[in-house]
């Protein structure tokens, strides 16, 4: 019954979508407040129904009905009850539900808040929202139902969840990606809500920043968190590859970052509107492309679990339906949107502006490297390969200059920054580009220039910072708390600097035979295999080495466990690498195949400094974090401010917005 | 005034371009070093593995030599540490498993009339872009000037 209860609130709620998306432009278009009333209304119907529908979803899979078919390809009765509800998620047809939700709830929470104080614009955006569901409520009920039934002869026991995603790593990592994207979408709804009404003032952009940092925030950890988990799990290229599939999710980050610092310029400065509206426009754009690029096989991943081409042509329309309209909109209407732009060439607003120009660029270039082999394919140029060294080449120089930036714009003046004023700045960078050497000399084939951008870098960060927070000790903590979030963030940027520089250079590896009895010293380290154990755990089995380690002074550092598991249901074999960690090195050890009757090939490797990749993506979300939350704190300060005097009914259309 | 900050820019931007061209052309010189060379095993290690983090496994979705578990990848490391051991250079054994394997194996594209866009792409964008931007703010300034000095 519950499925279709599922498919009946499914539908419902497309209908609505459907609705919704046109009555607040058509309410807007006659002025017809009447008809605006109904926004509210219809906006809690879809969500409601909508929600529903994912509860129908996740109790077939809690009640184990594999009847259903995506329950019955992705569960099964012995999967643990988390990733059951992990399991919602873990495929298509899930995600996709998942991700519509999302968006409706989002833009329920946004049309419910008594923040906004712009009706006409919220429902131009609200219809956009309900446009992009109805889009995607569509795809779904016509190629890819999740409440499709195996009917009459359902099987009596689920497939099982692919092993490798049975892991913590899918109960956060898909969801804040997800979670992203939906803000993507909404920033892109606003974007478009803007551009219908041929304005996008102050407010709108005060409006629009804690949504842009709110996806930012949760993009941010949609990154780290899958960072971290391809680096756990083995065959997966370790922290970071340039994979398609990570390339994908990386790409809008990177134009999210763009758009939430020219948020930051279009709402305190009220300038580069037109390039905020762009940003919004190329971000959602960018995160289609990528959920095209992983769902429909055309690229080869190690990440892509639910490739299907049939889908990706329908993602394909969608993303062309999209695109293109907004793109039409954009042309047509953006030249009536009025910005300010009083700055000299010496000025926060210019290095705030390169900035953006040096990320969207890494953008696009790490989208050229990710299609470069599909295009020479398509173009009967033979067959070729752009991975980790090229990204590497074209990537850091631009991290390098964009860091320089990043570093310098706060201690430049908004408007115009007289030149003398700089030569702190370059005294600074001297003294960073010297840090930056020493630490490069260390390597073994004495200097690195990677490991001197690197290090030039995150000293050059700190430095920077440093002295913001010096100069400005005398206007008091408010000044610097109001700071705050800027800081922690670029510090976090710094520290996965630090993180990424130190793994990827000094980091020593070994890979050789063993068995028990054997040992290596790595790094300082001594391993020693001591046995070869059976481990039975619920849902696979395994073959375990006990590798015990000391340190250089003979101090028991701890043992480390690499398995082989071999699953229970599908006989399908993974390989989870052991790993000591604190927050100056990791010790990583995995083990291979079989040689002989007793020894493995092992892989041990000293990563100096690895977890700092991730505490700095941390710190960077909670810094977004802060900022979002004391942009929403500033809405509703001046929303009190602003209404005390007013008794207007709420949803009454007061002016044009 | 606005002149000689744009000179500056400009020149810094050249001073970059010059930066990048060298550490580029440093890089290509490395790599031409031929005849057989002596490494000491602790290089071997090292370089053995840089090689085989640079090659794509044949057998595997998308993986490089070192993470992959294939056969034919275990066979391709043996090889590249034989070369290794014979004195060739990264340039040479890489040639080599190129020339067996084609030119999908290297996850670093080689420069050629194809891969052009690929490799200067990016530098033409951000130089276009800035000196687009850069125009477009002096554009600017000039029309603010007209206007300060006609209601003035």
């Amino acid at each position: 019954m519950f499925p279709e209860l599922g498919l009946i609130f499914l539908i419902i709620s497309t209908v609505t979508a459907v609705l919704l998306s046109f009555i607040p432009l058509y309410a807007s278009y006659t002025k017809n407040h009447y008809l605006f009333s109904y926004v509210k209304t219809l906006t809690a119907l879809m969500t409601v129904t909508i929600s529903a529908s994912i509860l129908c979803l996740l109790i077939s899979f809690l009640l184990d009905d594999f009847s259903v078919a995506y329950v019955a390809n992705h569960s099964n009765t012995q999967l643990a009850t988390l990733y059951k509800v992990a399991a919602v998620w873990g495929s298509h047809e899930g995600s996709m539900l998942f991700w519509v939700v999302s968006i409706a709830i989002w833009g329920c929470l946004i049309v419910f808040s008594s923040r906004y104080q712009a009706p006409l614009f919220i429902g131009r955006m609200i219809a956009i929202l309900a446009f992009v569901i109805a889009g995607f409520n569509l795809f779904m009920l016509f190629t890819s139902n999740p409440f499709a039934r195996l009917l009459p002869n359902f099987p009596i026991e689920g497939r099982d969840l692919n092993p490798i995603l049975q892991d913590i790593g899918l109960i956060f990592h898909p969801p804040m990606l997800f979670l992203g994207y939906v803000g993507l979408t909404v920033t892109f709804a606003a974007a478009i809500a803007a551009l219908l009404g041929g304005k996008f003032t102050q407010q709108h952009a005060s409006y629009l920043r804690p949504w842009v940092l709110m996806a930012w925030v949760f993009l941010t950890g949609g990154n780290a968190f899958g960072s971290w988990w391809a680096y756990n799990e083995l065959g997966w290229g370790g922290w970071w590859f340039w994979d398609p599939v990570e390339n994908a999710s990386f790409i809008p980050w990177l134009v999210a970052t763009a758009l939430l610092h020219s948020v930051v310029l279009s709402h305190q400065r009220s300038s580069f509107k037109i390039a905020t509206l762009l940003l919004c426009l190329l971000a959602f754009s960018l995160s289609l492309l990528g959920t095209f690029l992983v769902r429909s096989g055309i690229v080869q991943s190690v990440h892509a679990f639910a490739s299907d081409p049939t889908r990706g042509m329908s993602i394909l329309f969608l993303l062309g339906v999209f695109v293109c309209g907004a793109l039409t909109l954009f042309a047509l209407k953006a030249n009536l949107i009025k910005s300010k732009s009083d700055f000299a060439l010496i000025s926060r607003d210019t290095v705030m502006l390169l900035g953006n120009i040096v990320l969207v660029v890494a953008a696009i270039s790490v989208l050229l490297g990710t299609f470069y082999p599909l295009l020479f394919e398509l173009l009967n140029l033979g067959t070729l390969s752009v991975g980790a060294p090229y990204f590497n080449s074209i990537f850091v120089p631009l991290t390098f200059v964009a860091v320089l930036l990043m570093g310098a714009a706060p201690l430049i003046k908004w408007q115009q920054q007289s030149l003398n004023r700089l030569y702190p700045l370059a005294g600074l960078f001297i003294a960073a580009s010297l840090i930056g050497v020493l630490v490069a000399m260390q390597t073994r084939d004495g200097f690195n220039p990677w490991v001197w951008l690197g290090a030039t870098s995150a000293s050059w960060i700190f430095f920077t910072l440093g002295y913001l927070v010096f100069s400005l000790r005398q206007q008091g903590i408010a000044v610097i708390s109001q700071k705050a979030a800027m800081i922690i963030a670029h510090f976090g940027v710094a520290i996965t600097i630090i993180g990424a520089t130190a793994v990827s250079n000094f980091e020593t590896q070994e890979l050789l035979r063993m068995g028990p009895g054997q040992g290596k010293v790595v790094a300082g380290y001594t391993f020693v295999y001591e046995d070869t154990v059976d481990v039975d755990a619920k849902s696979y089995t395994a073959i375990q080495a006990n590798i015990r380690v000391t340190d250089s002074s003979d101090n028991f550092v701890g043992y480390i466990t690499p398995q082989r598991q071999t699953f229970k249901t599908n006989a399908m074999e993974t390989t989870q690498a052991g790993i000591i960690r604190n927050l100056v090195r990791d010790l990583y050890v995995s083990s291979g195949q079989q040689l002989s009757e007793t020894e493995y090939l092992v892989r041990i490797s000293h990563k100096p400094l690895a977890c700092w990749i991730w505490i700095g993506g941390l710190m960077m979300m909670l810094g977004g974090l802060i900022a979002a939350m004391s942009g929403l704190y500033n809405l509703r300060r001046q929303q009190v401010a602003a209404t005390k005097p007013l008794t207007t009914a709420q949803f009454a259309v007061k002016e044009p917005a | 005034m606005s002149h000689a900050y744009t000179s500056t820019l400009m020149r810094l931007l050249i001073g970059f371009a010059v930066l990048l061209c060298i550490s580029l052309s440093v890089q290509a010189s490395a790599q031409t070093a031929s005849d057989k060379i002596h490494y000491t095993p602790d290089q071997i290690r090292d370089l053995g593995f840089e090689i085989a983090h640079e090659l794509r496994c044949p057998m595997s979705v998308n993986q490089n030599l070192f993470d992959s578990g294939a056969p034919i990848a275990s066979e391709l490391k043996g090889q590249i540490f034989l070369m290794l051991e014979q004195g060739e250079s990264k340039a040479e054994i890489i040639d080599f498993l190129v020339q067996r394997y084609g030119e999908k194996i290297r996850y670093q594209p080689s420069f050629s009339g194809a891969t052009a866009l690929l490799w200067f792409g990016p530098i033409l964008l951000l130089f276009g872009i800035i000196a687009f931007a850069v125009m477009w703010i002096r554009e600017q300034r000039k029309h603010q000037d007209i206007k300060a000095n006609t209601y003035e």
